[in-house]
């Protein structure tokens, strides 16, 4: 079969994961007695390894080719067709090769990390879930199939979330995650049900040619009405994103298992990015939403970089980063940089990868992934160490690392254009990420050993294979970048004060935290924000006091005026009857008198009535 | 053809009355019926779209009785559903029930009768068939249910009987106000009629009609007669009962009331928000589950409602593919809460805990809870997504308000599955009373069949919608005559262009 067949069968892609999702379904813990666990998980490895290999065959058939479309239908009721476009580019197969690759990474990570787990089969099957339905997104071309698949991954996020589910943080974690991402999916379906009347299509080429029409005036729209669309079509992503103020979930979901963290953190919450990125000339109708955007999205940036700073457990500070830099592609997005907002995607994706497993390394033998327990593991785990370093050099903008490109390009662009503000929230974000980047680095690998990290060697090659295959991607981004033809013009100033923000952050994350002796960081005016931000500035309690406490109390109401008023009205009615039945049955005595009275009175006044 | 799909199960429930056979003839029995429903399926001619298999003998001329009977999609879904419904009830039933002849004789007798209703075209003969079911419906909840059954069973009864009356009502006056007198469906002229008749006609039907689906606030005897019954009942009561009721506001509601449902359309499309909204609610402060997942229905009766007050093409295709969806949801979540409660041993939500453990809990079953719950949540990729979505898209333009309400409304139904399946399947099991009885293998079959009907409609839905589509264009197309013609009255639009549409005669047109 020659590649071009591959691109015409891109459909697959996805499909492959299923296969194995299916066959993992067979694994029920009847057939997982006779044969272990571990089948389920090769045949899931499997079916990845050969999604990837042919999203890279396909993606290059199709280098340097125009894009093509497939459609599949699935429903047709009158003039509503709903046909499932798969659009087949260079970008998109670009992004399932990162889904797949991520995907594949993970999993064999996965072999070593769930090694003494049963669950296997329901473990690699949702990741699965996870790869066919991202997969999906990246190549569906419609609004409408992109919220199917968001919401479907929110079902994944629930039960991958709830894998241990007898622990019963992870039962609130999966529950929390559910709940939060399902009102982002219900205001993005609102949106998507709204958006349909004034457009006609939820192709994303048919949305983004009506939003043109309307800019330049040949087609109208009410502004309220495009401003509360808008909302919807943003919420759906916040939820994804982790963004303020739905960002709750994802802190919760790091109960969940690690090999599920590191696709979480690295692409899953893409997903969101991913639909924000190709409906923003939707959003640039309306000012209003821009506005929110920009908003929410520095908040979190800032915010979540700030929290991050403040938390013990190693995979709740990384966590916070994701919501950090989803922040800053909703910044990217609002002030109209799209194209440095997908390159950020692409090169924070293999770094936050590394940034997860390498602690995740650590807390699998160590038992613990409380930062204060740990310590002084430079000397027994250089290559964890050297993999983290990699993930952060990643991440921030350290040139010539991969996001210096992206990040010094956006700082640039905004402060070109006169966007001083969002400029400055892209800078603070990098040195606060850099700043906590260090202060984990150094409490994992630095000072000296501490009671849960004395001994504690590197792990055996399930965990380091991948890991290390992930640093070396992480390391060559920058040539990927110059081959896709990425690399910006970046001029001295912005490369002086991106970089100069980055070192900043390190150099106090240094001085903090890289001490030979340990001194904590607890300085009495420092108190109260610390505790700010180590809650997250309260928003679990904020919630119960205000959603959870208001959905509560008016169930309850509801319940009890059901009961009482509705069914006590309905049994009041029977308790009447009855009584008047018991009451009425004394005037049947068998005395013939007073049936005659009663016939006598009755003639009488019907005959006073008719006369 | 149609006539077997009622006689069938009736000459099967006298047999099984008179002590022949037991279990294994009750399976054969209810199984018989879903032969005939492949030949119907395959049979049936979707471009003609209208009703098929007419059949007509009179049988008591004097008052108008006719033996008349059609088919047309929605129909042929509703006796699909009854028909497999039925099977499941036979099977989810315990294999020790006491009494086992007369408990199969009556889900066979009801069966037949519901048929009878949904394929009845005479208005006389479907209030028998409609009238005929509570017999067995009564027997079943009173003799085989739980503690407090009788008072449930007297209840339903009750109310039902207030249905029966104001359906009785209504038939009557249409009798008599029609022109020509008749009971006949195809023959019911109501032009004559002054608006405001058809309307107080209407509210006797959709009030009949609203306590048998429910509809709040005529809905308290649901909880009772759900939680009480036994789960194959619960199924049917939930999965077929509660569709007479909205078959018959579609039946005699909107296609005999074109004008006045148009009239009506606002306050049932915010009747049915309401309804959703407060059927997920009262379900969140349920603590049982049995009870909780009987609340979801009233809420998910709102959405047909929504779907119904619209009147768009798409919107009622949803209304009817809901009716299906919901019955196979709910069954298969009644199906799975009886297996709970059999080998559990209690419904408390505050008592259950852990049954996901792969080795000492209930895996398979609370696998298949945790979908059913997703699908009637509306979760895409399920049945219950695609009638749901439906509905919104088809109900949004003409009542955006009520729609956005009830799109809230399925986040709230998350919310009390989540917290259902957070408390019943995840947790720890307590070690010193998890020792269940196991789950058998027949014991899955029947949630097994469900599941993968859910699935399959949710994958591949044009299976699904295909179906009523016919009738929904047709009713759609009704409904909008009948306003476009209140409009021409008021002087908004010439009436030049509606002057060819009689809305009277569509009905012979399609025959």
């Amino acid at each position: 079969m020659s590649l071009n067949g591959l691109v015409t069968t891109a459909w697959l892609i996805p499909l492959y994961a299923l296969v194995a999702w299916a066959g993992a379904l067979i694994w029920s813990p009847g057939i997982t007695r006779r044969t272990g666990p571990r089948p389920a998980g090769y045949l899931n490895a499997l079916m990845t390894l050969v999604a990837f290999l042919h999203t890279v065959g396909a993606l290059v058939a199709i280098w340097d080719q125009p894009a093509q479309v497939i459609r599949l239908p699935w429903l047709q009721v009158g003039d509503l067709v709903l046909e499932l476009p798969l659009q087949v580019s260079s970008v998109t197969l670009g992004a399932c090769a990162v889904v797949t690759g991520l995907n594949l990474v993970a999993q064999i990570y996965g072999f070593g990390y769930m090694e003494m787990d049963w669950g296997w089969a329901r473990f690699f099957s949702l990741l699965g879930l996870f790869e066919g339905g991202m997969c999906a997104l990246a190549l569906c071309d419609s609004l409408f199939f992109s919220y199917v698949i968001l919401e479907i991954l929110t079902l994944g996020t629930y039960l991958l979330v709830g894998f241990w589910f007898n622990q019963s943080l992870v039962v609130t974690g999966a529950r929390d995650a559910f709940l939060t991402k399902r009102i982002g999916d219900l205001l993005l379906l609102m949106g998507v049900i709204a958006i349909y009347p004034l457009t006609g299509s939820w192709e994303f080429e048919d949305l983004a040619a009506w939003a043109e029409a309307v800019q330049a005036g040949s087609a109208t729209v009410d502004p309220t009405l495009i401003a509360l669309v808008g909302l919807g079509l943003l919420a759906g992503p916040v939820g994804k994103c982790a963004q303020f103020p739905l960002h709750l979930w994802l802190d919760e979901a790091m109960e969940g298992p690690i090999p599920a963290s590191i696709l979480r953190n690295a692409v899953v919450v893409g997903t969101g990015a991913w639909v924000l990125i190709r409906l923003q000339p939707l959003y640039e109708l309306s000012p209003t939403v821009l506005k929110v955007m920009l908003t929410i999205g520095s908040l979190t940036a800032v915010g979540g970089s700030l929290v991050a700073l403040a938390q013990i457990d190693a995979k709740r500070a990384l966590s916070y980063l994701a919501s950090a830099y989803m922040g800053l592609i909703f910044v990217a997005v609002g002030t109209g940089h799209p194209q440095q907002a997908y390159q950020l995607l692409l090169t924070y994706a293999p770094a936050m990868a590394l940034l997860v497993m390498a602690p995740g390394t650590v807390i699998w033998n160590s038992i613990t992934q409380d930062l204060r327990y740990l310590g002084g593991l430079w000397s027994r785990r250089p290559i964890s160490g050297l993999c983290f370093l990699t993930g952060m050099a990643g991440i921030i903008a350290l040139p010539p690392f991969g996001s210096f490109w992206v990040l010094t390009d956006l700082w640039q662009q905004l402060a070109q254009s006169g966007q001083g503000l969002w400029a400055a929230v892209v800078l603070v974000t990098n040195a606060v990420t850099a700043l906590g980047l260090t202060r984990v680095f150094g409490l994992i690998w630095g000072g000296k050993p501490q009671q849960m990290s004395e001994r504690s060697p590197e792990v055996h090659w399930p965990m380091m294979l991948p890991m290390t295959v992930t640093m070396g991607v992480a390391l060559h981004m920058p040539m990927i970048l110059a081959v896709l033809g990425l690399i910006p013009a970046l001029e001295g100033i912005p490369v002086a004060v991106m970089t100069g923000s980055s070192l900043t952050g390190i150099a106090l994350g240094a001085w903090l935290y890289l001490q030979p002796q340990r001194r904590p960081v607890d300085w009495a005016f420092l108190a109260d924000w610390q505790d700010l931000l180590a809650n997250d500035f309260y928003t679990p309690k904020l919630y119960r006091a205000s959603v959870v406490f208001v959905v509560r109390i008016i169930s309850e109401i509801t319940a009890l005026f059901d009961r009482y008023v509705v069914d006590g009205l309905v049994n009041l009615t029977s308790l009447v009857v009855l009584a008047g039945g018991q009451v009425l049955k004394y005037t049947t005595s068998g005395q013939l008198q007073a049936y005659v009275l009663t016939i006598v009175v009755g003639v009488a006044l019907l005959g006073w009535l008719i006369l | 053809m149609l006539s077997a799909l009622i006689v069938l199960p009736i000459l099967g429930s006298l047999l099984l009355f008179l002590g022949l056979g037991g279990r294994k003839l009750a399976v054969a029995l209810a199984g018989i019926p879903l032969v005939i429903l492949l030949l119907l399926f395959a049979n049936f001619d979707l471009q003609a779209g209208g009703l098929q298999w007419v059949q007509r003998w009179d049988w008591i001329p004097s008052i108008g009785l006719s033996y008349s009977l059609g088919l047309d999609g929605l129909s042929l879904l509703m006796v699909a559903l009854n028909g497999l419904l039925t099977l499941i009830a036979v099977l989810t039933a315990e294999p020790e029930v006491k009494r086992p002849n007369l408990f199969y004789g009556c889900i066979l007798l009801m069966s037949g009768s519901v048929n009878g209703a949904f394929v009845a075209q005479n208005l006389l003969l479907f209030f028998l068939f409609y009238e005929l079911v509570l017999i067995p419906i009564y027997l079943l909840i009173s003799i085989w249910g739980s503690p407090k059954r009788d008072y449930a069973a007297i209840k339903f009864l009750i109310y039902t009987a207030v249905s029966a009356i104001f359906l009785l009502g209504a038939f009557l006056a249409l009798y008599w106000l029609g022109d020509p007198h008749s009971f006949e469906l195809a023959e019911i002229r109501i032009a004559s009629l002054r608006p405001a008749a058809q309307t107080l006609l209407l509210l006797a039907l959709i009030v009949a009609f609203g306590i048998k689906m429910p509809l709040v606030p005529f809905h308290t005897w649901l909880p009772d007669a759900y939680g009480e019954s036994s789960p194959p009942v619960a199924m049917l009561l939930g999965g077929v009962l509660s569709k007479l009721g909205t078959y018959g506001l579609f039946r005699f509601g909107l296609q005999l009331f074109p004008q006045a449902w148009a009239d009506l359309g606002g306050i049932l499309a915010w009747w049915g928000a309401i309804a959703v909204l407060s059927g997920a609610l009262a379900a969140i402060a349920q603590k049982d589950i049995k009870r909780m997942v009987a609340y979801s229905s009233i809420g998910h009766m709102g959405y047909i409602l929504l779907g119904m007050a619209a009147a768009t093409p798409i919107s009622l295709t949803g209304a009817m593919v809901q009716m299906v969806s919901h019955g196979l949801i709910l069954a298969l979540l009644f199906d799975l809460v009886g297996l709970v409660e059999r080998k559990v041993g209690t419904r408390d939500l505050n008592v259950l805990n852990g049954l996901l453990n792969p080795l000492r809990g209930l895996p398979t079953v609370s696998a298949l809870l945790i979908l059913g719950g997703m699908a009637s949540a509306g979760i895409p990729g399920l049945v219950g997504f695609v009638a749901e979505f439906l509905i919104f898209q088809g109900s949004y333009q003409d009542f955006p308000l009520p729609t956005l309400i009830s799109i809230c409304g399925t986040g709230l139904t998350a919310v009390y599955f989540v917290i259902l399946l957070n408390r019943t399947c995840f947790g720890r099991l307590d070690n010193r009373t998890a020792y269940y009885p196991r789950v058998h293998g027949w014991e899955r079959i029947p949630g097994l069949i469900l599941t993968a009907l859910i699935v399959w409609f949710g994958i591949q839905p044009m299976n699904l919608v295909k179906w009523p589509q016919p009738l929904a264009f047709t009713l759609s197309t009704q409904v909008a005559q009948a306003q476009t013609l209140i409009l021409a009255s008021a002087g908004n639009l010439a009436p030049v262009t509606l002057s060819g549409a009689d809305p009277g005669n569509w009905e012979t047109s399609r025959n």
